[in-house]
């Protein structure tokens, strides 16, 4: 009957990454958006919540700015939204970004399962569901591709690099899933304007009562990786001419 | 004993690893959690290899146990090497010991007890620099450090793992075909390829370019076609060419394949990022592009 939270993170689409001539960048024109693979997270915990009977919570450690993100998140089917609203978010290593997470979950009771995704679109350090996993000190199975929950037990297939796993744990339990363990559908419109009526609750990082929140890590450059080719594209003529162009092209590189 | 700690699912990996530690000049120790790799890992040139014997078919539960290790012999760096596995075990330690992570990094610099990394962030197309004072711990792919040999002791510690994730089965993956991160040519399909039967165009096209087939995420994961694809979550390339075909060219794959020599791209989108990426590319549909270029390259 417990509630299953999915973790999701809102990020700047790295499609609309501007890049400065000293190569700095600049993201005030990209637009922000869940986290691609969260979205899979969500539709995860939400159909884990119908097996299980509980509520599905969605939950994001964000700025300001993440404010946005809730009726998205919502209209994707979770029951409540949990916003951690705090400046910390834009500077937070893995240790602060865990470390709250797995306060915002103690707070919120009779929590069965913990969902996020293999990875976030910025970071994608594939790091957060283990250490928020340790920080609750509660099983945690990663890379999973299929889950089963069968009374209080969770069944779950990881798909590793070498093999298939079957594992099972007793609920509560931290697990991140691959995009590939179902089809993240588009929110109907209905389920836009439901979104709205849905329940939010933001706290700060004060309310969840943490001592120490200093980042482990200290960012001190982000350089744009820049891309220098030729750019030829053949747009002209028939296909065929295209084609010779390419060809003769190819051959004058050696390639061919 | 202070130093750094190395764990790897991967043997050779682990050996890269020791490899660079030996270069920092401090003690270098493997961490294993069965005999066999226990004994391969003897042969990887560190100071000392420790047996954390636990008892679990399952190497991530014991990362409470191999946390709690560290912590007792004042370990300043843990290298693991950058796998699934790897990466799980090594997200657990720190977050039982509370200490910096920096994950798949692709440079580090140590200067009095100080860590630099660099790692990339946003799919592959920013690098980031970070700095830690402390215990950090860094998972690191292959293929970036010589592999170290040379023989050392083991040295056995029971612990106990955590047995509340219990392994029921494992089904091994059988990677049939070539490795892709090997081949020298590469023609590589994408998610605008919609039936499985048109790879047909994309195996002639490699035929008479003597290339191998390679994919995307999609292609891989979702419609298992391929067993093998390119990107930063898959494996990266570095052929004397790259040809795509319906391939979008979003980050997270070009940042497998952009150490090609030459790319081409064919695409009908005249705006896919696949251009941006590309030496030469060709606007238009691939059954009428793909087709033709078999025929031309025929004819030399
Ligand atoms: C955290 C994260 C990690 C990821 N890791 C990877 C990774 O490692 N590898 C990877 O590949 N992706 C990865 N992705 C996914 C990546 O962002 C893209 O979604 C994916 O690469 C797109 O695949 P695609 O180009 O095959 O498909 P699409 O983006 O759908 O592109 C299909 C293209 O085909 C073109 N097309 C359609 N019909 C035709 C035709 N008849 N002739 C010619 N062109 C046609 C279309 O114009 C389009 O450009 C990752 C994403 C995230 C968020
Ligand atoms: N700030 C955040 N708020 C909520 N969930 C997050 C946050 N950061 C990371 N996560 C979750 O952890 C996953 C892995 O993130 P990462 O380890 O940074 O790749 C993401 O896909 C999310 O599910």
């Amino acid at each position: 009957m417990g509630k299953v939270i999915a973790c999701y993170k809102w990020v700047p689409d790295e499609a609309d990454i501007k890049i400065n001539s000293d190569h700095t960048i600049d993201l005030s024109k990209a637009k922000w958006k869940i986290s691609d693979y969260d979205k899979n997270a969500i539709e995860a915990a939400v159909q884990a919540a119908q097996v299980l009977e509980g509520k599905a919570v969605s939950l994001t450690f964000g700025g300001a700015n993440a404010k946005s993100s809730l009726k998205d998140a919502l209209s994707r089917g979770p029951d409540e939204a949990c916003w951690i609203n705090s400046d910390l978010a834009s500077e937070a290593d893995g240790f602060v970004t865990a470390t709250v997470l797995a306060a915002a979950v103690r707070k919120m009771e009779d929590v069965s399962l913990v969902i996020c995704a293999e990875g976030a679109s910025d970071t994608y350090a594939r790091q957060i569901t283990p250490r928020l996993g340790a920080e609750l000190d509660w099983p945690v199975i990663t890379s999973v591709s299929n889950i089963s929950i069968n009374g209080n037990t969770i069944r779950a297939e990881r798909q590793l690099d070498d093999c298939i796993q079957t594992v099972e744990a007793e609920l509560p339990a931290v697990i991140s899933v691959l995009p590939e363990v179902n089809d993240a559908p588009l929110p109907s419109l209905k389920a836009v304007i439901a979104a709205s009526k849905k329940p939010v609750t933001e706290l700060g990082d004060k309310d969840l009562g943490i001592t120490d929140l200093t980042s482990k890590t200290r960012v001190q450059s982000q350089k744009a990786y820049v891309m220098i080719r030729k750019n030829i594209i053949f747009t002209e003529g028939d296909a065929l001419d295209q084609v010779k162009e390419l060809v003769g092209n190819l051959k004058k590189e050696g390639i061919l | 004993m202070a130093g750094i700690y190395i764990y790897s699912d991967k043997g050779p990996l682990a050996a890269e690893l020791v490899g660079f530690a030996k270069t920092t000049g401090k003690a270098v120790n493997i961490v294993t959690f069965d005999q066999n790799s226990a004994a391969s890992a003897a042969e990887y040139g560190a100071d000392k290899v420790y047996l954390l014997a636990g008892d679990s078919l399952l190497v991530e539960n014991n990362a409470r146990a191999a946390a709690k290790f560290l912590m007792n012999e004042e370990a300043e760096l843990f290298l693991v090497g950058s796998t699934p596995r790897g990466r799980d075990i090594a997200a657990r330690i720190a977050g039982y010991l509370q200490c910096a992570m920096v994950s798949d990094v692709s440079s580090i610099v140590i200067n009095d007890g100080q860590v630099s990394t660099e790692r990339m962030i946003y799919g592959g197309a920013v690098i980031q620099s970070e700095m830690i004072d402390g215990m950090a711990v860094l998972t690191i792919p292959p293929g970036k450090f010589e592999a170290a040999s040379g023989t050392a002791e083991i040295a056995t510690v029971n612990i106990n793992a955590d047995s509340r994730v219990s392994l029921i089965t494992t089904a091994p993956i059988v990677k049939k075909g070539v490795d892709i991160s090997a081949a020298d040519k590469i023609v590589c399909i994408g998610l605008g390829m919609e039936k499985k039967q048109d790879m047909q165009i994309a195996q002639d096209l490699a035929q008479v370019l003597g290339a191998e087939i390679s994919c995307t995420r999609g292609i891989a994961e979702e419609r298992q076609w391929l067993p093998q694809y390119i990107g930063i979550s898959g494996e990266t390339v570095k052929p004397s060419l790259y040809l795509s075909m319906g391939v979008s060219g979003q980050v997270q794959h070009v940042v497998g394949m952009r150490e090609a020599q030459i790319i081409v791209g064919i695409d009908i989108n005249d705006k896919a990022p696949i251009f941006d990426a590309a030496d030469y590319g060709i606007v238009g549909d691939m059954f009428e592009i793909v087709p033709l270029l078999i025929q031309e390259i025929k004819n030399i």
